[in-house]
């Protein structure tokens, strides 16, 4: 057991190496940092809703570039040590398959870890300057209206910046891409190429993100049938609803999350997770290499 | 009796593609027994099988039927792996890591311990002559340098048995030459050997015994010293033979009722004028 972590983790570690040193990383980081920074540019509307907007954009962005990555990073990884003949020198040595893709599951989500670490900061100071920015501004302009009025406006402007809502979406954004991770590496078990793997992610993505609208749209009418339903449970069962780990609507308020609501994310992450890498572990075993 | 370090039992395999329903054979029936401490070679044009052969032997591949054992055991065990080295044909490993940091990583896979792996990782990079470059990342290693890379990887956890896909191929004379040694050193040691190659002077001159692959199939197996001679001829070499010597001989050779095929100066191999060549003038 010690044994098997100790190859699994070796993996992983050499993983995470590959991936931070290649430049797509770097392109897709920059990306981000350009995104967050530019939503500090944008229109002012009051005070709280330019940060709340600053905000979002920058939860948004990070999303999507940490899926973008989890995506195009770990598709090629597969491939990347078939084509080099990586895998025939690490498969030959005493290590199970199983083994190998957990080195490389646990590689991946390291470094969109690490990447969504330095995301935060980034977003954290960007988010911090503007809060301050904004609660000078109140202070000054709200300030001849009372003192009420000032309180009211510097609570909604710490409401529309960093409340504890922002870490526990930061948190989800990890959970979806480990999901996007297990996902890309079941598909690239019997992928031919990256590129495959990349479309397919894409598709999986897009479903992932529409399924909840088009699921409550046919379930609305009346006169759905059960080939409609079984169709439906099929796509739920099948595809991860990523809307599920989008926490925008409990951004709004400040609210802690209640414990049922991550429970049951937490549990939907590790249901897809462990589903998926068992999928890949069984295509992979099988085959030829 | 000895167990056999591999023993392929009429394995075969039919590569099927799946659409157009076209069968490949890979390999057909195909026996090998390589005894413990033997280096063999496997022979044969590109598309023989060779790497079929190995792929199956270390479990890349499953064999579509037949029986493969490594001492005794089933070949795809992890234990039995443990007993296994493997140099793939060209392959170029991890190129962000150094040549040291490469060894570290296949030491962590074979369940080196920590304690042992430093000092291992010494040895191996001396004896495949790369411990000036243990600090280089392996993206600036030339083909030479990541097959020697390669052979301390395979080596790295001391194995039973080295399989090796063409292990001289894209390195030059000098390095080849290495390599042959290390074969011969590492049979001394008691260690078996199987290598595939295309480069038959090489094999000749490491291997105990070949096989020879063509289509899928062994056409003919044994010891190098039985297969290649030829029957009722001898050769005879002397030094500083004058030539009342060699007429003396040529007379007795005629009396006996045999015959002198050939007479001429002993050359040297090309190999070998090469090496020396290029090491006098590194003195």
């Amino acid at each position: 057991m010690i044994a098997s972590a100790r190859r699994s983790f070796a993996i992983a570690g050499a993983t995470f190496t590959e991936l931070a040193r290649l430049r797509v990383f770097y392109v897709l980081i920059l990306f981000a940092l350009v995104l967050i920074f530019s939503a500090t540019f944008l229109a002012r509307i009051s005070f709280q809703q330019e940060l709340q907007v600053t905000r979002d954009i920058a939860l948004g962005a990070i999303d999507f570039f940490l899926s973008l990555l989890a995506i195009v990073a770990t598709a090629q990884l597969l491939p990347r040590d078939l084509e080099d003949r990586v895998v025939y020198s690490i498969l030959a040595k005493p290590v199970r398959r199983f083994e190998y893709l957990l080195g490389k599951f646990f590689g991946a989500l390291a470094l969109l870890a690490a990447s969504l670490v330095v995301m935060s900061i980034l977003c954290l100071i960007v988010l911090h300057f503007r809060e301050a920015a904004a609660l000078r501004s109140a202070q000054q302009q709200l300030a001849p209206l009372g003192a009420e009025q000032v309180a009211v406006a510097t609570r909604a402007i710490h409401i529309a910046g960093v409340n504890p809502v922002f870490f526990s979406a930061l948190a989800f954004t990890l959970l979806k891409t480990a999901v996007l991770v297990a996902i890309t590496l079941a598909v690239s078990s019997f992928a031919t190429s990256s590129i495959f793997t990349i479309s397919a992610l894409a598709m999986v993505f897009l479903i992932g993100h529409l399924e909840g609208i088009a699921r409550d749209y046919w379930l609305s009418e009346h006169a759905v049938g059960w080939v409609t339903r079984a169709f439906l449970a099929v796509i739920v069962f099948v595809f991860p609803d990523f809307e599920a780990f989008n926490l925008s609507d409990q951004l709004a308020g400040s609210a802690l999350l209640a414990a049922p609501l991550l429970l049951k994310t937490g549990l939907l992450a590790l249901f897809y997770i462990v589903s998926y890498l068992i999928v890949a572990v069984a295509i992979f075993s099988q085959r030829e290499l | 009796m000895t167990e056999s370090a591999i023993r392929v039992a009429r394995v075969s395999k039919y590569f099927i593609s799946p659409f157009r329903r076209r069968v490949t054979v890979g390999l057909s029936d195909l026996n090998l027994e390589i005894a413990p401490g033997e280096v063999y070679g496997l022979l044969g044009p590109n598309g023989s099988g060779k790497s079929t052969t190995l792929k199956i032997i270390l479990g890349l591949i499953p064999p579509t039927r037949g029986d493969v054992t490594i001492f005794g055991q089933e070949h795809n065990s992890v234990r039995t792996r443990r007993h296994i080295g493997f140099l793939p044909e060209n392959a170029y490993y991890h190129k962000f890591l150094t040549g040291a940091e490469t060894l570290r990583f296949h030491a962590k896979l074979s369940g080196l311990s920590a304690r042992e792996t430093p000092a291992r990782i010494d040895d191996l990079l001396e004896l495949v002559g790369l411990t000036r470059a243990r600090q280089a990342r392996l993206s600036t290693y030339s083909k030479g340098m990541l097959q020697r890379i390669g052979l301390a990887q395979a080596l790295i956890h001391d194995p039973k048995i080295l399989v090796l896909d063409e292990p001289t191929a894209a390195v030059d004379p000098a390095g080849s030459r290495d390599i042959q040694n290390l074969i011969a050193s590492l049979k001394a040691r008691g260690v078996t050997v199987l290598l595939s190659s295309h480069l038959l002077t090489q094999v000749q001159e490491v291997c105990d015994r070949v096989g020879i692959l063509h289509r899928g199939k062994l056409l003919r197996e044994g010891r190098l010293d039985e297969l290649l001679a030829v029957e009722n001829q001898m050769e005879l070499v002397l030094e500083n033979a004058s030539p009342e010597l060699l007429t003396n001989i040529e007379r007795e050779v005629t009396a006996a009722q045999a015959r002198v095929i050939t007479r001429r100066t002993s050359l040297t191999s090309l190999e070998q004028f090469f090496l020396k060549v290029t090491h006098d003038s590194k003195e």
